[in-house]
């Protein structure tokens, strides 16, 4: 069975896209066929050039002037995994990055029926996992994203889960998401008092690691290292998502 | 008064009600235009009362689907989801057409 997961969080910098890049290698190296896709219309990350980049853009494919299919590029090759990873861009070019700024309801109400149509297709040819990675907080290219995947991973630093109580009520909830939070770069003390509880499963703790903030989000811990801690965190996490 | 004089006083009171009637619901009809968008974007639905949004998102989901599809979906009545469908389509959300003897509903499109 298909699925698509979404990754948001209700502040910046949190490691959506870290977490968002080695969990897809995770899954191509299962034998599942991926595609990751980079929704951050606002901040393009281009995944910091980890995977072969073409100049075709997802923003065409929302304004409904390109297919998804035209715009993927397949870094199967590149990454060597067992399964197929493609991946899809958002326009890094701070022209489109405005025009992204300036769109209406009604063009965010025609956004998201290409996010959902898209995601339909790409599960009709082939894909088992749909990873997204959005923007952080609540405004339309954050929230379209989360609406049109079935699993939302909220993605948290420790001491600093009040926000996150808010998105999980007010957003993912109220669009009858399966939601999952984890919360990452841990400093090994607990950060909750009791009526901070966190109303989803924490599937994982991650700690702080001066590793993976030393290289940002330019290497692919999973793929370059994957018996460092951060990698056995995301693998953990694969598994138990499914 | 006379009588011809009463008739001109109530006609000319009910012309000039008509006019302000006719200016009123050209108000109406500009506010409106900017009010009611066109098709639904994720913070309306967002905004929509519990059971409508669980139809409406079902919808969003689904595509193109009759109340008997979306009922299957939310595990409602048929019945029930028509209604709710039917009240999505006057708030300007969802546009109703038929096809042969089923009637098939669909987030009003912009294009
Ligand atoms: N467990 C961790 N330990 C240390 N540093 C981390 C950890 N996880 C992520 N980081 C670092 O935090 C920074 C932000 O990560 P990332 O870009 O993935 O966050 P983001 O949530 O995608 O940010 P944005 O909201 O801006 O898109 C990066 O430099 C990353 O290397
Ligand atoms: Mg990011």
């Amino acid at each position: 069975m298909s699925f698509s997961i979404s990754i948001h969080s209700s502040k910046g910098g949190t490691g959506k896209t870290c977490i968002a890049q080695n969990l897809a290698y995770a899954y191509a190296m299962d034998g599942k066929n991926v595609c990751l896709l980079d929704l951050d219309l606002k901040s393009p990350s281009l995944f910091s050039g980890l995977f072969p980049v073409k100049d075709c853009w997802l923003n065409s494919v929302l304004e409904g002037r390109q297919e998804i299919d035209d715009v993927l590029v397949d870094a199967t090759r590149e990454m060597g995994t067992k399964g197929r990873v493609c991946v899809g861009y958002s326009n890094p070019d701070i022209a489109e990055i405005r025009e992204i700024s300036l769109k209406d309801r009604r063009w965010q109400s025609q956004a998201l029926q290409k996010l959902i149509d898209c995601k339909k297709k790409l599960f009709s040819s082939g894909f088992d996992v749909v990873i997204m990675d959005s923007s952080p907080g609540v405004d339309y290219t954050s929230v379209n994203v989360v609406a049109c995947s079935e699993y939302v991973i909220t993605v948290f630093k420790s001491g600093e889960s009040r926000g996150v109580q808010l998105v999980i009520n007010g957003i993912y909830k109220p669009l009858e998401k399966r939601c999952f939070a984890i919360e990452n770069m841990n400093n090994g003390v607990s950060s909750f008092s009791f009526e901070d509880q966190i109303p989803v499963p924490v599937l994982a703790r991650i700690p702080c690691m001066c590793d993976v903030s030393k290289y940002g989000t330019k290497k692919l811990f999973t793929c370059e290292d994957p018996a460092h801690p951060f990698s056995k965190a995301i693998f953990n996490l694969k598994d138990q998502i499914c | 008064m006379d009588n011809k004089e009463q008739t001109d006083k109530i006609l000319f009171l009910l012309k000039s009600i008509d006019e302000k009637l006719d200016k009123l619901l050209r108000m109406k009809h500009i506010y409106m235009a900017d009010e009611v968008p066109e098709g639904l974007d994720v913070m309306t639905l967002l905004s929509l009362p519990d059971h409508l949004r669980t139809t409406a998102t079902a919808l969003i989901e689904n595509g193109v689907s009759t109340a008997e599809d979306l009922a299957k979906i939310t595990s409602k009545k048929r019945a029930v989801e028509s209604s709710y469908l039917n009240q999505l389509v006057r708030m300007g959300h969802v546009r109703k057409f038929r096809k042969g003897k089923k009637v098939f509903f669909e987030i009003q499109s912009s294009l």
